[in-house]
């Protein structure tokens, strides 16, 4: 096998490299915040918002992410939303993601024990001081294995945004076969880096979950 | 504006074209299912090296995107002197990718079942045999149903990466519509409402599932 | 210690769809008394008991705390939730399953409510706290969170969070009922020392020996009517209805093993 294709590339397949994982860390930042507010918004809002946004988690999670991105990136100029690929791509990728955490926190949210909840109430205490002070730190510790897990599944979501020319990883793999010819090459490379990748994410994140939870688990 | 006109004639050819999004999906989760099976027994097995072979099969699986799997089975395939269609590529490679997720569901089922349900099989003397075909299996496989339609609604929608390799489903059907009608906005959302009606459907069938085995 | 409450709860209410948790209740808990409700699982105790501090909404009649009504400002309609907060303040909960928050240490567990809701600062918070802690004899735990706790310590620091409100009336739902039988002891030490010291308490529970001692009345309810309401000797020893004597005939020959 040919590899020393991988060498002329090197600083076109860096950047690349540099805008995966911008698209990712942003997308998955930004999802994660947009699936929080959808979230507190469906514990606490007024019937009709909590409706609505139960369509837009329907919609978004019972679509493709790359039809979702044909109707932002082509489809929204004709309504006057023009984005560059880039910008178009983590705003994809940000809504894409975020009914995925929303679900996910509303879960974490049901696991903390109604007890707990009232045990603040009983006190007295706020509900917004409540939110803040156990509801979210404790359903965000119960949520945190499926934050992490649905963040790996984003990484992989990222090559869909060469197919509407974000110029990350995959686009620029794609660039290099087509010019160079080595295609099979090429994408096991990229195949076994992903792999490398999505890995070292996973036992990071399980090494954090470890680290975040030390203390909540009863010592037997 | 938008062309309501537009939006509805894009029904018409979007649907034709579902046919092979729900060929690629369909037969996609039911070679899933055969391979997965067989990945689970080797994940389950006594034998180090089968479960390392599926430790590695599954990670490698769900490690590297879907996308890039389709490239390296279509530029794959021939190279090892392979020559099949595009469309039976793009099944194998859902297929395959879908194994490791359906045997990671089934794994995960069996290991759900509380192990007084063997120990009370084999308590009565029953073979580990008919403990496996008559206790575990029976219950491990109804209760991973629910999780089964949700992998099967992922593969519906995986299935618009194989538009990449030119088989003609939905998404690829509304590409050529968006491009000859230029309306992407209702030829995407068009598509985009087929694909919502496929999973609403699916996962109605999941909640009837889920429903029957609450009973 | 602060001024102790009474409550009066009349023709009290509590509906479950189409069924009565709770049907024509009328009980008066004297202050600086301690009153123990007691009856079969599912005769409306805890709900009753929950009634108190309005995290169970009851749905006719009325509970008074002071004289004031807890829950709503006039028939039908529904207290401010800020009014309510203020009410609780002064009525310390204790729960069957302690709920300390797992996220936060002993101390902590004990001071956020006296940070949060009576606006005390950190070091502030955390002497009062510690007093508290000390109070049920758990001064060298502090730094623990639950999970590094027994039962009843658990138990006990969620006590310690109540009282740190400086509540003037205490509720205790089933508080020894979650705990390993050699662990009720010291949790019931500490509720035995609150009484001592003067604190209206209202105890759901299926301790009858600390009924017997430690009670001033015995409220017996069963399928969410109140039987009967006497002093812990005449229920237990010389129980006039015959639903009450079935009870305890139960409740011994299961001790009797």
């Amino acid at each position: 096998m040919e590899l020393s294709v991988f060498q002329d590339y090197g600083p076109m397949l860096l950047r690349g490299f540099g805008v995966t994982i911008f698209c990712w860390l942003a997308g998955t930042v930004l999802g994660m915040l947009l699936g929080l507010l959808v979230a507190l918004a469906q514990r606490y809002g007024p019937r009709p918002l909590r409706w609505l946004l139960q369509v837009y988690i329907e919609v978004i999670r019972g679509t493709p992410f790359l039809v979702q991105l044909f109707v932002l990136y082509y489809g929204g100029p004709l309504i006057g939303l023009r984005l560059d690929a880039l910008p178009a791509g983590l705003l994809g990728l940000t809504v894409y993601g975020s009914p995925y955490f929303a679900e996910i926190f509303r879960s974490g949210f049901n696991a903390v024990p109604i007890g707990q909840i009232e045990a603040a109430r009983a006190i007295g205490m706020a509900e917004p001081s409540i939110v803040r002070r156990i509801l979210l730190p404790l359903g965000l510790v119960s949520a945190l294995p499926a934050l992490v897990n649905f963040s790996i599944i984003l990484t992989k979501e990222t090559v869909i945004l060469s197919i509407i020319t974000v110029p990350e990883l995959m686009y620029q793999v794609q660039r290099m076969s087509t010019e160079t010819f080595r295609y099979l090459e090429a994408n096991l490379v990229l195949a076994l880096f992903f792999w490398g990748l999505v890995e070292t994410i996973s036992r990071a994140g399980r090494r954090l979950e470890t680290r975040i939870t030390r203390h909540l688990i009863e010592r037997v | 504006m938008f062309s309501t006109q537009t939006f509805f004639d894009s029904f018409g050819p979007l649907f034709w074209a579902a046919r092979y999004t729900l060929l690629v999906s369909g037969l996609g989760i039911a070679l899933g299912l055969v391979i997965g099976a067989l990945v689970c027994a080797a994940a389950l097995s006594r034998v180090r090296a089968l479960r390392r072979f599926a430790a590695l099969w599954v990670s490698f699986l769900r490690g590297v995107p879907l996308l890039v799997q389709l490239l390296l089975m279509y530029y794959l395939l021939p190279v090892i002197g392979i020559n099949v269609p595009a469309i039976a590529a793009a099944v194998i490679t859902v297929g395959i990718c879908a194994s490791a997720y359906i045997s990671e569901i089934w794994r995960g089922a069996i290991g759900a079942l509380p192990p007084g349900q063997s120990e009370a099989a084999a308590a009565i003397g029953m073979a580990p045999r008919d403990i496996w075909t008559r206790i575990v299996l029976p219950q491990a496989v109804v209760m991973s149903l629910p999780a089964l339609v949700n992998e099967l609604i992922l593969l519906v929608k995986a299935s618009s990466l194989v538009s990449v390799v030119g088989i003609l489903e939905v998404t690829r059907a509304s590409q050529a519509q968006a491009a000859t009608t230029f309306r992407p906005l209702e030829v995407y959302l068009a598509a985009a409402c087929i694909y919502l009606l496929i999973n609403l459907c699916l996962a109605g069938l999941g909640r009837y599932l889920e429903h029957r085995m609450a009973v | 210690m602060v001024q102790a409450s009474a409550v009066e709860i009349r023709n009290l209410d509590k509906f479950y769809g189409p069924f009565q948790a709770l049907k024509q209740i009328d009980l008066t808990i004297p202050p600086g008394k301690v009153t123990c409700l007691i009856g079969p699982s599912g005769s409306g105790k805890s709900t009753l008991l929950r009634c108190i501090n309005f995290l169970e909404e009851y749905d006719a009649g009325e509970v008074r705390i002071d004289d004031q009504l807890i829950g709503y400002d006039g028939p039908g309609r529904k207290m401010s939730a800020r009014k309510l907060r203020q009410m609780r303040r002064s009525i310390g909960m204790v729960f069957q399953q302690f709920n300390l928050w797992p996220h936060m240490t002993a101390l902590e567990n004990v001071a956020e409510g006296l940070i949060r809701v009576r606006g005390l600062g950190k070091a502030d918070a955390a002497t009062r706290a510690a007093e508290a802690l000390r109070k049920v004899g758990l001064e060298d735990k502090m730094q623990n969170h639950p999970a590094r706790l027994s039962g009843g310590q658990q138990q006990r620091v969620a006590i310690a969070r109540a009282i740190a409100m400086e509540p003037r009336l205490m509720l205790f739902d089933e508080p020894t009922s979650a705990l390993d039988p050699e662990l009720v002891g010291e949790v019931l030490q500490v509720m035995k020392t609150l009484a001592g010291e003067g604190m209206t308490m209202a105890v759901v529970t299926h301790e009858m020996g600390f009924a017997a001692h430690v009670a001033d009345q015995v409220a017996f309810m069963e399928a969410g009517e109140l039987v009967a309401v006497d002093s812990p000797d005449a229920i237990l020893h010389n129980p006039s209805d015959p639903r009450i004597s079935d009870f305890l005939r139960t409740y011994h020959e299961r001790n009797a093993f």
